[in-house]
């Protein structure tokens, strides 16, 4: 098939931390990180602002990732230090986040998806459970949204999200464990096998 | 973790990854971005991210997964699409039979590892000519198997070319052997001949002729057809398609449109109304274009799916991962090219399945699943119609 595919990063292609040395002779090596790592950061980003935010945050990420390129060390893997740059871009808006949760819980239309004209069916879907689910992420602090969203929506594992978000091991797992408490109490009761 | 599953199944609309051309583009030139200082420093690495692109093509990975290059933010709603396909399946011209040539294929993984495996496409061809009376005269070609891509070729070469390979069965049981070279029986196109009773579920074909031409009410025709639509349940049972709710009735609706418009001698009128139909269906929304695994481009609508696996045929649950199905129809004919289903979360987690036929309990695990090291975005299977339409020729 004719289509660009993903492909495992094994093999030939240079890693993160070689593509990060090298963009400090050639700066447009950077431009490979910025293929590998863009799209799911802003896929993450875009779940949790809307599409406008994400498209300037992603970028300004990538320009401060881009600055202080000289001080990655390679001792974090790249995608995790881009991702905790990027966090910190998006608690800058949390408030702006939470507002969007609750117009969502309050009217059952949700502004992040606002101007998405693809949005209706995965509305419909997502109606039943998706009003109680902002309002209990709204009522969540902001680094326990951070942590069970990047399990949930980043699809990072624990010591990934440890690492995005500078903090034990132990630390992100009560946070996952506090948010998902509150999380199920939002949700009906239901039995369940999976 | 089923407050996480939920989270999960919220903003879906929003979770889809563009292409990262598609994103630096919008990350250069969209006004009112960010900070001028951060802009400045960027702008360099973007400039040169086509070169690098283009450097980057032959020895690293190049990272897509979304299949469409064109849709931007002001993608087109379903409707537009199939309207336009719609309008053509008016025009398109008749004949005695309708002749279908399909290959059904599946991806699966050959390997123990995500970093060392390759993926390789089981095949199955089918022909079949079926006229508006119900006469029908199916045939059945089994085709071998073949590595995916050729990164795919690559790596089973350097495993030695094996002519046959194991994969896993998908619910532990053995494993299966696929073969990748031509056994003798193959390459002989396999048929009974003809036979008169064809039928569209419990519909007879010649009814076809007689469904409405008006989307609603061709909806309404088609929910009084009889079936088992479950993906699994425990007993067989045979229900009007009405009686579903939910996601679970566009998911049969699609089931049976899809059936419609590729492989039945039903009129044009009624294929454009099925068109419309599909358009209209909650979820099913505009992906831009794509090509389909004969490498032929067409305009792609696309609905998220829990699970593929063909309705009423397994008693458990067979799949770990959801996915999104996608019909690429090429509206300049009003035909439907071919239906594929795409990873949309990999497989994750397990589940207790009812005891096989010896008796022993059974558990789904990612480990047995064809698609256990897909990534989102690529594709666990399809279904590609090399010729759907009228045709005065018979077979053979």
């Amino acid at each position: 098939m004719p289509m660009a595919r993903a492909v495992s990063q094994t093999g030939e292609a240079p890693d993160d931390a070689k593509l990060v040395a090298a963009s400090l002779d050639d700066p447009e090596a950077f431009g490979e990180l910025f293929r590998r790592h863009a799209p799911r950061l802003h896929a993450y980003i875009k779940r949790r602002l809307g599409l406008p935010l994400a498209d300037d945050l992603v970028s300004e990420a990538f320009a401060i990732a881009f600055r202080r390129r000289a001080r990655y060390d390679g001792r974090a893997e790249f995608g995790a230090w881009l991702w905790g740059i990027a966090g910190t871009l998006i608690a800058r808006h949390h408030r702006q986040e939470s507002r969007m949760y609750r117009a969502y819980a309050r009217t059952g239309v949700d502004p992040a998806e606002e101007g998405l004209a693809e949005a209706a069916g995965d509305r419909l879907a997502a109606a039943a459970l998706g009003p109680a689910l902002a309002r209990a992420l709204a009522s969540l602090n902001a680094k326990d949204r951070d942590a069970v969203l990047l399990l949930a929506w980043g699809e990072l594992s624990y010591a990934e999200i440890a690492a995005v978000l500078d903090l034990p091991l132990g630390t992100v797992k009560a946070k996952i464990h506090r948010a998902r408490a509150k999380l199920r109490k939002a949700l009906p009761e239901e039995n369940d096998d999976a | 973790m089923r407050e996480i599953e939920a989270l999960r199944q919220m903003r879906t609309a929003l979770a889809e990854q563009e292409h990262p051309d598609r994103l630096a583009m919008r990350a250069g030139w969209r006004p009112g971005g960010p900070a001028p200082r951060a802009r400045r420093g960027w702008r360099l690495p973007v400039a040169g991210l086509l070169a690098t692109a283009t450097v980057a093509a032959g020895s690293a990975a190049v990272l897509s997964l979304t299949p469409d290059e064109d849709a931007g933010t002001g993608a087109p709603q379903p409707g537009d699409v199939l309207l336009v396909a719609a309008t053509n399946a008016l025009k398109a011209r008749t004949g005695k039979y309708w002749h279908t040539r399909r290959i059904d294929g599946t991806i699966y993984a050959v390997g123990r590892t995500a970093a060392d495996h390759y993926k390789i496409e089981a095949r199955q061809g089918y022909e079949t000519w079926v006229d508006p009376a119900g006469r029908g005269y199916p045939s059945s070609d089994d085709l071998p198997a073949r590595p995916w891509t050729p990164e795919d070729m690559r790596k089973w070469r350097k495993a030695g070319a094996p002519s046959q390979v194991q994969i896993p069965s998908g619910d532990g049981s053995a494993p299966i052997t696929l073969f990748m070279k031509p056994s003798p029986a193959q390459g002989r196109k396999f048929s009974k001949g003809w036979h008169s009773g064809s039928r569209f579920y419990n519909l007879p074909i010649a009814r076809l002729a007689q469904l409405p031409t008006e989307p609603k009410a061709l909806e309404n025709a088609l929910l009084d057809l009889r079936g088992d639509w479950h993906a699994y349940s425990k007993q067989a049972t045979e229900e009007p398609l009405r009686a579903l709710r939910g996601p679970e009735r566009v998911r049969a609706l699609s089931d049976v449109l899809g059936d419609l418009l590729a492989r039945q001698p039903a009129p044009a009128r009624v294929r454009a109304a099925a068109f419309r139909l599909l358009a209209g269906l909650p979820g099913v929304r505009a992906e831009g274009r794509a090509a389909d695994p004969l490498g032929r481009t067409g305009t792609v609508v696309s609905l998220p799916l829990e699970t593929t696996i063909p309705l009423g045929v397994f008693s458990a649950p067979k799949q770990l991962g959801t996915y999104r199905r996608q019909w690429i129809i090429d509206p300049g004919t009003g035909t439907l090219l071919a239906i594929r289903d795409l990873v949309a979360r990999p497989p994750h987690g397990s589940r207790a399945l009812p005891p096989g036929d010896d008796g022993r309990p059974r558990r789904l695990t990612v480990a047995t699943q064809p698609d256990r090291f897909h990534k989102p975005g690529e594709v666990a299977a399809y279904e590609v119609f090399e010729a759907a339409g009228w045709t005065d020729t018979a077979p053979n």
